[in-house]
């Protein structure tokens, strides 16, 4: 089929317009479109499409989309794409993207069990701490002030005092 | 300390079990057993889909030596499975030794567990090292102790992948943090029976629980076995994750004894028939598959706890459950087998085992 416009190439382009209750058919090739119809230019491509829709599922893909973990050489599409990660590096490059999927796994985003011992002291004082500042909202919130009283208690005594407003 | 050869050991555990389906423990007629894993990797060597054949072979060596040096049990034995035949492999995770992505894993990989079965250390699984402990009957605490035991032992030789925010770093960031799956078997036959069981599951999944099948995840549901386990491993300890599992399991356990006296109540007649015929066919049939053992020895389960047979032992019922299974089968007969071969020989077996 020819351009109904300029009668020389082939129409690729097929528009059908309804205006009250008749139907018209333009076939026009894809030169000849664009220029009768400005609206064409503006339908997105594909890639396009499929950005924006990422973008409004998943809006931390197109940031970290471009990060690679030098260490292991795994990108975070790969990541996103296979579920696993490539090596203990990885926790700390894609964090940021991390971050929305752990909370969307777990109930929180923060270890607050086990603590190697290798790992120090300070961390293990650091980890009881914020149990048992879980505890104390819990007893607060179940309005077991005894038990609150109890609890707060003990962080004064692990934290050593004042710093206690955080 | 070595470990002991294993190439002897295999074929020696074809003819019984390990000791958590012996069937006792806490509420032991409907709790089978509790099992706690933890996932722990290396530090400074990649994951294993990230990891070269050398450092596969690095991080499997690095592994097995120190489990070896770290006195975890006295009878400890080692299988490399890259070594053993699929057979073998089958016959381990039948046993709940090994998981199934761990036998069919193509990269340096191996397992190691004691004469009693209770503690397994898989190594290159998905991560570096899964440590499993299972208890018979409802024993999560106790199990949490003897793992964590294993662990703070293998951690003074092993520098584990870790830190402060994310805590245990693990392959897949669904369990990352405690990298602790505890999880429970549970038979529910009655609750089956009276499609109440689907309730069950939806107040468990409200919890953060999941429920699954025999074998864990993706695993059919059969002989009304269930395992239920926690869903979260990072924002909870792991205490406080146990206790959420053990807050649940006598909820559920109370309304299984409840349908079931319920059932007793109402069709004492129908029961007493569907459990004896369930008991005459495993003792008379001459071909049985494995889907419908599954379902007969559940029946009887139930009749022995309801006091209606009374000559079987729990242990025997617990163990069929195992036993009964195609690697295990082709184990004892020490040759592969199709699956009409296989429903003979399981017909068989039972036979011997339930007659006088």
């Amino acid at each position: 089929m020819k351009c109904e416009s300029c009668n020389k190439k082939h129409a690729t382009v097929h528009l059908t317009e309804i205006v009250g209750n008749t139907k018209k058919e333009k076939h026009l090739c894809e030169e000849c479109a664009q220029s009768v119809n400005t609206h064409l230019k503006k339908i997105p491509s594909p890639t396009e499409i499929l950005t924006s829709l990422i973008n409004q599922v998943a809006p931390e893909i197109n940031e970290m989309s471009k990060i690679t973990c030098p260490v292991c050489g795994l990108s975070y599409l790969e990541f996103r794409s296979n579920g696993r990660l490539g090596c203990p590096m990885d926790y700390t490059i894609f964090r940021k993207g991390l971050i929305p999927l752990l909370e969307k796994m777990h109930s929180g985003t923060q270890h607050v069990g086990k603590v190697p011992s290798r790992a120090g002291k300070e961390l293990i004082k650091k980890n009881e701490l914020m149990q048992l500042r879980n505890e104390l909202n819990k007893a607060v919130e179940k309005e077991d002030y005894e038990k609150a009283a109890e609890l707060r208690d003990k962080i004064y005594e692990l934290s050593g005092a004042n710093d206690e407003n955080q | 300390m070595n470990f002991q050869a294993p190439t002897m050991k295999i074929s020696d555990l074809a003819c019984n079990t390990g000791e958590w389906l012996r069937g006792t423990g806490p509420e032991s007629d409907i709790v089978i057993s509790s099992r706690i894993r933890l996932a722990r990797n290396v530090a400074r060597f990649p994951f294993l889909s990230r990891a070269n054949l050398k450092q596969k072979k690095e991080v499997e060596a690095v592994v097995r030596d120190r489990i070896r040096e770290s006195d975890i049990a006295p009878d400890l034995c080692y299988i490399n499975l890259s070594e053993i035949s699929s057979i073998d492999r089958l016959f381990l995770v039948e046993r709940h030794l090994i998981s199934r992505e761990h036998a069919v894993g193509e990269s340096e990989r191996g397992v190691a567990f004691g004469k009693t079965e209770a503690i397994s250390l898989m190594v290159n699984e998905e991560d570096h090292l899964r440590i499993q402990v299972i208890h018979s009957g409802f024993e999560l605490r106790e199990a949490w102790k003897t793992i964590d035991e294993v662990d703070n032992k293998l951690e003074k030789k092993l520098s584990y992948a870790y830190n402060s925010r994310f805590g245990y770093l693990t392959a897949c960031p669904t369990n990352v943090g405690t990298g602790m799956r505890a999880s429970v078997m549970l038979h529910l036959p009655a609750l089956g029976m009276t499609h109440h069981i689907e309730k069950v599951f939806n107040a468990v999944m409200k919890l953060g629980l999941v429920v699954r099948g025999l074998y864990g995840e993706g695993t059919q549901v059969s002989g009304d076995l269930y395992q239920i386990s926690n869903q979260f491993t990072l924002g909870k300890s792991e205490l406080e994750i146990i206790e959420i599992i053990e807050s649940v399991i006598p909820r559920i356990t109370t309304y299984e004894r409840m349908a079931r006296k319920a059932i007793v109540a109402e069709s004492r007649e129908q029961l007493e028939d569907r459990v004896w015929r369930s008991y005459g066919m495993l003792k008379v049939a001459r071909l049985i598959s494995s889907e419908e053992i599954m379902h007969l020895l559940s029946q009887v389960r139930m009749g022995v706890n309801l006091g209606i047979i009374n000559d079987i032992e729990m242990k025997t019922l617990n163990e069929l459950f195992i036993l009964t299974l195609p690697g295990h089968l082709q184990k004892l007969e020490g040759r592969e087998l199709d699956s009409t071969q296989r429903n003979v020989i399981r017909a068989d077996y039972v036979r011997k085992r339930l007659g006088k």
